[in-house]
């Protein structure tokens, strides 16, 4: 089982400068706090304090939006994860 | 039925296959409405009467700053101190007189949005914030007009077209807020997203080639790459969720 997380420019920074994180969770949310687990840095920025997804991230499942319930989702081996920060200026 | 120097200004465009005259007069009867003259807002409207369109309203409340002209092109260094929209209306005047422009210097509100937008065939969304962008999301869903939706941080930009009733619209696939204030940009990054969201209004306007609904297109200038998403209508979307669908 292997699912890989394609880190914003923003977060690998937290992530020691890894692009491609690669962790076994069965769903994004498990994903997600494995790789907060090796990287603590990253927690802030992937969960709000009361455990939801970032207001500010989005996730996508092989390139595919999984709103309104991204951590629920369920991913299997070989799927890819995108993680966008949210942008609103103009 | 276009002038002989209406043929001559557009005749580069007329000549591409599937535009010519019929589709020139399409831009010529259209109402665009363009919220904010900023960084996108300068590049849309730039490009939107430059190619024919007849009536450009543009609406912003802000009056020209210094640290505005990186990248809002329709404004220069004696504009400063000046409502956005009058540099805006006489910089857009000068590349097109033919083009309508209507500059309205008011702040777009729950109160006053409905009656802005009125009789307008399109919105631009070129503001520089979440809640507004909500806003017009809401009054486009709710009157049924088509919304091409822009945003700029950095070197990072995206762009989605939202056809009410047919595709994705901005609630369905955002949360909440992100953080205001003064964001990071360089100008370039405004110029290709605000040129993406023109192409999608031309293209609309002239019913030609594939729009960018249920697409949303990440743009990383950085690594100059270019990345869509697939998003779908929400059921419980509040504020789409409730139209019928029309596909």
């Amino acid at each position: 089982m292997s699912v890989k997380i394609k880190l914003h420019r923003s977060l690998a920074k937290l992530a020691d400068g890894q692009a491609v994180v690669e962790v076994n969770g069965n769903t994004v949310g498990r994903c997600l706090e494995q790789m907060s687990a090796r990287f603590p840095k990253l927690k802030k920025r992937l969960f709000e304090k009361d455990g939801a997804l970032s207001r500010i991230l989005e996730i996508y499942v092989n390139g595919e939006s999984i709103y309104p319930d991204e951590l629920a989702t369920v991913v299997k081996d070989g799927d890819e994860l995108d993680t966008v920060v949210r942008i609103s200026g103009g | 039925m276009l002038s002989k120097e209406q043929l001559e200004r557009y005749s580069r465009q007329i000549l591409i296959n599937g535009f010519g005259e019929e589709g020139q007069a399409k831009l010529k009867r259209a109402k665009v409405f363009i919220a904010g003259v900023g960084g996108l807002g300068s590049v849309t409207a730039t490009y939107l009467a430059a190619a024919g369109v007849g009536v450009i309203r543009i609406v912003d409340h802000d009056k020209v700053e210094l640290s505005n002209l990186n990248r809002q092109i329709l404004h220069c260094d004696e504009d400063i101190g000046k409502k956005k929209v009058d540099s805006a209306a006489k910089r857009l005047k000068s590349i097109n007189p033919e083009v309508k422009i209507e500059a309205v210097a008011e702040k777009m509100t729950e109160a006053n949005i409905s009656e802005l937008v009125t009789g307008f065939d399109l919105i631009v969304d070129a503001m520089d914030n979440l809640p507004t962008r909500y806003l017009l999301n809401k009054i486009a869903i709710d009157k049924e007009i088509p919304f091409f939706h822009g945003a700029v941080n950095g070197f990072e930009g995206r762009a989605m077209t939202i056809i009410p009733g047919q595709t994705a619209c901005l609630r369905c696939v955002y949360r909440g807020a992100v953080v205001e204030g003064s964001f990071p940009v360089v100008g370039v990054t405004p110029g290709v997203i605000g040129c993406i969201q023109a192409t999608e209004v031309i293209k609309y306007l002239l019913g030609a080639g594939q729009l960018l609904g249920n697409r949303l297109l990440v743009y990383d200038g950085l690594n100059m790459k270019f990345t869509q998403f697939k998003v779908k209508r929400d059921p419980n979307c509040q504020h789409c969720g409730a139209l019928k669908d029309k596909n």
